[in-house]
């Protein structure tokens, strides 16, 4: 029952899910100070390579490697974040479009360290080295019935379901304090909330840092997860595909990432009957719903009208709250 | 070597600037980066390639079908991508971007599967013929390029400040609301330059198929993006930019690849950008301050 259950396609799906819920949340972080930033696959290349260049020439734990690789793409956001502060809208979206073309032809180029063009074998994989682990305590996966890789893929979904809710619940929460309000206040209008004493420098750095940090998180746990990256997982179309994520969900609400990531990680997978026709109906989709619900498919009022549908189920009608 | 590099380099650019030229007149009066322009120009290519491969129709003729192919592609665009977010109410600016990106996903994967992954090749009846002038190879195929460019590039500018219809589109440009107040039928004059920039990307699409003899349903990306590089480089919505921004790239990539690394030669037109909104954030040219719109 539970074996049939735990199908590590499914698993796998899932852990792909929730790598993409993580890279639409650093679209969504900078978004949410009014910063649209193309550059997520490049910080997620940085996150990938650091990481598996450390764990493959130096042996440090995993662990390590994804801090590594998460504070080094972080570094670098905050590097190109304060030139970049001066641009806005489209041009800070080109820029940093630029900076991740940069980033992967240097991947491409650099063959001595990157292995040019066919990319990095070998990396460790978190799945396996959690199973390593496990079996040094004794403990056996067959013990509660799972084949040694339904385990594998188990334990890494559950490794980053766990990264992911932590995540949302310190954006969430961080949303609701201070630099969660100046962030929204830099959106809504960056001069008033200058001369409202807003130090507008900090906070946009911050957003900025903050979403390349979370990108190269996602870019290193991906490198430890599928054990191989190479320089066209970072390019143009990753960064699109994950703009397009935040987009789809709703870029106003932390909720629309994650609801975007979720359905457009499956849509491939349920498409599958038409591969040969999904991208063409992945751009049909995206050219019908701009133009139906440009502000994509979840915002406030969908969270409002859910939450009231809600309570009134449950007895607690409170209409005027609203 | 150095003046066939010197020629190499103004033929790469005077395409990149036509390029530019599309991006460059959506931005100038629409405000929005029309991110399908790449694809409209590979499309422009391949209509190229099936009217001189296939049906053996001469090369003039190639070029008007391009044009009226992506003409018409731009006019589609504008009517059921751009003009429904126009006006509408609580639209973010990201909303045509995302847009047009779709048109982009399902444009080139629409040609991927009609035509195939793989390069076609794109064959011009003089695609051999060159001239020696002392030491130095001029083939004619990149006269008609540089030609061809010039007489795009002098006509759009002759147009635009002399015509009345370009005279509307810069007002339009301009200001949307005070040329729509001045009598200029701006809802017309948007469509008519959506339309004018694709079916210059077409011309520039069949111009890149003669120059590199191969087409493929990947160039429109990597050519857009530099279009999108050099319109920067030059100032967003600057004619002038735009034809001086492509010659500088064509020509610092045409001299990396002779005397450089060519493998970061697709790196340049960023690194280029990075480094000019850095100092000079409105571009060469551009006037105004980088404000996002």
């Amino acid at each position: 029952m539970l074996t049939e259950i735990l199908n590590p396609y499914y698993l796998q799906i899932g852990s792909f899910i929730l790598l993409n819920i993580l890279l639409a949340i650093s679209v969504y972080v900078p978004l949410s100070s009014g910063q649209l930033s193309l550059g997520s696959a490049g910080f997620m290349g940085i996150g990938a390579y650091t990481s598996a260049l450390l764990t493959i020439h130096f042996d440090v734990p995993i662990i390590v490697g994804i801090l590594a690789g998460s504070l080094v793409a972080g570094l670098l956001g905050i590097i190109v974040g304060i030139p970049s502060l001066r641009l806005s809208g489209v041009f800070l979206a080109i820029a940093t479009l630029g900076l991740g073309e940069v980033i992967r032809v240097i991947f491409v180029n650099w063959e001595s360290v990157t292995n040019g063009s066919i990319g990095l074998t070998g990396v460790p994989q978190i799945g396996r080295e959690l199973l390593n682990f496990t079996r040094d305590f004794g403990f056996n996966p067959t013990v509660i019935g799972l084949r040694n890789n339904q385990f594998v893929f188990l334990m890494v979904f559950i490794l980053l379901l766990i990264l992911v809710i932590a995540t949302i619940w310190f954006v969430a929460r961080q949303q609701n304090s201070r630099v969660g309000r100046a962030f929204a206040s830099i959106q809504m209008d960056e001069k008033a909330s200058e001369s409202m004493g807003i130090n507008i420098t900090y906070y946009k750095v911050l957003s900025f840092a903050q979403g390349a940090f979370l990108a190269g998180l996602a870019g290193a746990l991906f490198a430890h997860v599928i054990g191989y990256i190479s320089p066209s997982d970072f390019s143009y179309h990753r960064a699109v595909e994950i703009l397009i994520f935040t987009v789809f969900g709703g870029s106003e609400v932390i909720l629309g990432s994650v609801f975007g990531a979720t359905i457009l990680t499956l849509l491939p997978e349920v498409l599958r009957f038409v591969s040969e026709y999904r991208y063409i109906i992945y751009g049909i989709l995206i050219i019908l719903l701009m133009a139906v619900r440009p502000q994509g498919i979840i915002d406030i009022n969908v969270l409002k009208w859910f939450k009231g549908s809600k309570r009134q189920k449950g007895g607690h009608v409170d209409g005027s709250k609203d | 070597m150095l003046l066939e590099q010197l020629i190499n380099g103004v033929t790469l650019g005077s395409i990149y600037a036509i390029v530019a030229l599309g991006f460059t007149l959506v931005f100038g009066v629409l405000g929005i980066i029309n991110m399908a322009h790449g694809e409209i120009f590979m499309v422009g290519a391949f209509v190229g390639v099936i009217t001189t491969g296939v049906l053996k129709w001469p090369l003039w003729l190639a070029f008007i079908a391009a044009i009226v192919v992506t003409g018409i592609l731009g006019y589609l665009l504008e009517r059921i991508t751009l003009r429904p977010l126009r006006g509408k109410k609580g639209v973010s600016h990201l909303a045509p971007l995302i847009s047009t990106i779709g048109v982009s996903i399902l444009l080139e994967n629409l040609s991927h599967h009609i035509f195939g992954a793989g390069n076609k090749p794109f064959r011009t009846p003089f695609s051999e013929i060159s001239i020696e002038v002392g030491s130095v190879t001029i083939y004619l195929v990149q006269i008609v390029i540089f030609v061809i460019s010039i007489i795009l590039m002098m006509g759009l500018s002759i147009w635009l400040s002399k015509s009345k219809a370009g005279k509307a589109l810069r007002a339009t440009a301009e200001n949307l609301e005070t040329a729509s107040i001045l009598g200029v039928d701006t809802k017309k004059i948007i469509t008519l330059t959506v339309v004018i920039a694709s079916a210059m990307g077409g011309i520039a699409g069949i111009l890149v198929g003669m120059a590199f003899n191969s087409v493929s349903p990947q160039m429109g990306l990597s050519i857009g993006l530099k279009g999108l590089a050099i319109i920067i480089l030059g100032g967003m919505g600057n004619i002038k930019g735009a034809m001086v921004g492509g010659l500088i790239l064509g020509l610092s990539e045409t001299f990396l690849v002779a005397y450089g690394d060519s493998g970061y030669r697709d790196a340049i037109a960023f690194i280029m950008i990075i480094i000019i909104l850095l100092i000079r954030p409105q571009g060469i040219f551009g006037s105004k301050t980088a404000e996002g719109r």
